[in-house]
């Protein structure tokens, strides 16, 4: 373990370059923030009227919540890397070290991603109080809880991520599959809660990664419930270890087979 | 090749074999189009049942042309590629099977492969490599320091990896893959694109490692002086097979019986049709031959140009670089 965390402190140094960026990436984050609040205000005719169950001031900070969960998981960017070291077979020269390759690039996709999640959840949080003057109600258990739960899903999205990475031992550009991929979360999940789809699909999605990456912590952050909380902790855990499980599968098999020519 | 049972072999290869299949693809948009719905694919033998042995303690080069197999064998041996047939022993450990356990032991440097963080210090890299080596912290320490000492790195130990000289960062790549003690070292073209002052330096640096430590080193390069002046035993590897093991002062003197005689004269002298004598250039006064020393001694060449005739006279060995360039396009 000490060496991931190791791995992680060296890309989290290595990142302290790229702080600037972070705030120049967040006006990204600002716009479509800004569009989603203008978009929810024209939805609800008064603040208090409720729609599947979200005042308005709990649809932004959901949305707000599940922005950050996703700018913060850095998919696009890390499935290409993750795709171009196998194709491209720099691979290679982490299979020779005595770590995990899951291990090593979840380590340092966390590490990369720290600061920005910092970042991120303090602006955020700013921009939402300015827009709406009030935060969720939340005691310092339950921040905890929530942190948690974050971390977990920020995790899982990761996990996710490498498996899609990895197809590209089989297929050439694992691209298109995360363009599918990461299009369904943001519907189903990241602008909408699942209460706002149809109710034939609402079962399937709570058994998606949506609840346990997206929705479920968003769900929690506006509406803190205990019961909520262990049933999307037990969801997560499953998630983890499978999810865990399908990465460690796809690299031994894809390793078996690597070609690297030249060099 | 080396005798049996003289040495203690750390690395055994035997029959070792790799193919790839590689897809095949035909011309023009309706072959792409072809090769999507009926791809074709050929099998492309990189490594034809090869065996050798290396010695503890040996800095062997492992040559060849490029896409000769040299790259894909060093896969084989760090348990980075699977191999289709035969059997790899490094240190007592099958690659294939125990990759992990190996990785420990070896080490490996890719000149044209960056494994230092760029953005850090070489000081916070070999910390990073003593942590994922499971070294503890303080023997880190103490390694860092005795590196700092022993391979001169204090002037830009602190200074980010990114703002070092190509030959600083691959001084300190080396250095870098040395923090777990590895008995064996792989490195793969370690002096490229160096001025040759540095080469030199990173030369003698291999060197050190070598005698201080005693790691064994396997060498590739296409550099000519990094093979003659760092290794005793060189093997040459072209379309996958084991064209010559042997070591370097047989390279130079057995296998090719050549001196080149580089002669200037008063009168032009006629040397056509002499048996051993090949005429290289002749430039009328000048004239440059290689003797063949099985077939015509030096002596008996020098009396055929007529000393009293000669003005100035270089006699010199073939080049390596012809020698192995020779090997690569006739073999043995």
């Amino acid at each position: 373990m000490k060496k991931y965390i190791f791995i992680f402190k060296s890309e989290l140094m290595s990142n302290l370059q790229y702080t600037f960026n972070i705030f120049v990436g967040f006006i990204g984050y600002l716009i479509m923030l800004f569009i989603l609040f203008n978009l929810y205000r024209y939805l609800y005719s008064d603040s208090s009227e409720i729609i599947n169950g979200y005042t308005m001031n709990q649809m932004v900070w959901y949305v707000i919540f599940t922005e950050i969960l996703w700018s913060v998981s850095g998919g696009r960017k890390f499935c290409s890397k993750i795709s171009e070291d196998v194709r491209g077979g720099n691979i290679a020269y982490n299979i020779n070290k005595p770590y995990s390759y899951i291990g090593y690039s979840l380590a340092s996709h966390l590490g990369e991603m720290f600061i920005k999640a910092i970042v991120y959840t303090i602006l955020a949080m700013i921009m939402g109080y300015l827009f709406l003057g009030m935060f969720p109600s939340l005691s310092i258990l339950e921040i905890l809880a929530l942190i948690l739960i974050s971390f977990i899903a920020i995790v899982i999205s990761s996990l996710l991520v490498i498996c899609i990475g990895l197809l590209s031992f089989r297929i050439e550009d694992s691209s298109p599959i995360y363009w599918l991929y990461s299009k369904l979360i943001l519907i189903f999940g990241t602008i909408f809660p699942i209460e706002y789809f149809p109710k034939a699909i609402q079962p399937i999605l709570n058994y998606s990664p949506v609840y346990v990456t997206t929705y479920g912590p968003a769900r929690l952050f506006v509406n803190f419930n205990l019961d909520t909380f262990l049933n999307i902790l037990l969801f997560q855990l499953i998630y983890l270890i499978l999810a865990y499980l399908l990465c460690a599968l796809m690299y031994k098999k894809g390793v078996k087979n690597l070609n690297v020519n030249g060099g | 090749m080396p005798k049996e049972g003289r040495f203690m072999a750390i690395i055994t290869v035997k029959n070792l074999s790799k193919t790839f299949k590689v897809k095949l693809k035909e011309k023009g948009l309706k072959g792409s189009i072809k090769s999507i719905f009926k791809p074709k694919y050929k099998v492309v033998r990189a490594v034809n049942n090869i065996s050798f042995e290396v010695e503890k303690g040996e800095i062997i080069a492992f040559i060849g042309p490029n896409g000769a197999g040299k790259s894909t064998t060093i896969k084989m041996l760090t348990g980075i590629l699977y191999p289709n047939k035969g059997e790899v022993n490094v240190l007592d450990i099958n690659p294939v099977v125990n990759r992990k356990k190996l990785a420990y032991q070896i080490g490996t440097v890719f000149g044209q492969k960056e494994q230092l963080w760029t953005h850090l210090t070489p000081y916070d890299n070999f910390k990073f490599f003593g942590a994922i080596y499971d070294i503890p912290e303080a023997a880190v320490e103490k390694k860092i320091e005795e590196f700092n000492e022993v391979f001169e790195l204090s002037e830009f130990i602190n200074t980010p990896v990114r703002n070092l000289s190509l030959g600083q960062r691959i001084r300190c790549e080396i250095v870098a893959s040395l923090i777990h003690e590895p008995k064996v070292l792989f490195l793969d073209e370690p002096t490229i694109g160096l001025d040759p002052v540095v080469k030199e330096n990173i030369r003698t640096l291999i060197k050190r490692m070598n005698k201080e430590y005693k790691t064994t080193i396997f060498l590739t390069s296409h550099d000519v002086g990094d093979i003659e002046k760092l290794c005793k035993r060189v093997i040459i590897i072209n379309d996958g097979k084991i064209v010559l093991d042997d070591s370097m002062e047989n390279l130079k003197y057995h296998y090719l019986n050549k001196k080149i005689v580089e002669v200037k004269m008063r009168e032009k002298v006629n040397l056509d049709n002499e048996e051993g004598i090949t005429i290289l250039k002749d430039k009328g006064y000048n004239l440059k031959i290689e003797v063949d020393i099985t077939k015509k001694s030096v002596t008996d060449a020098l009396k055929l140009l007529n000393p009293e005739n000669i003005v100035d006279i270089n006699i010199s060995n073939i080049p390596l670089e012809d020698i192995i360039s020779t090997i690569y396009k006739e073999g043995i």
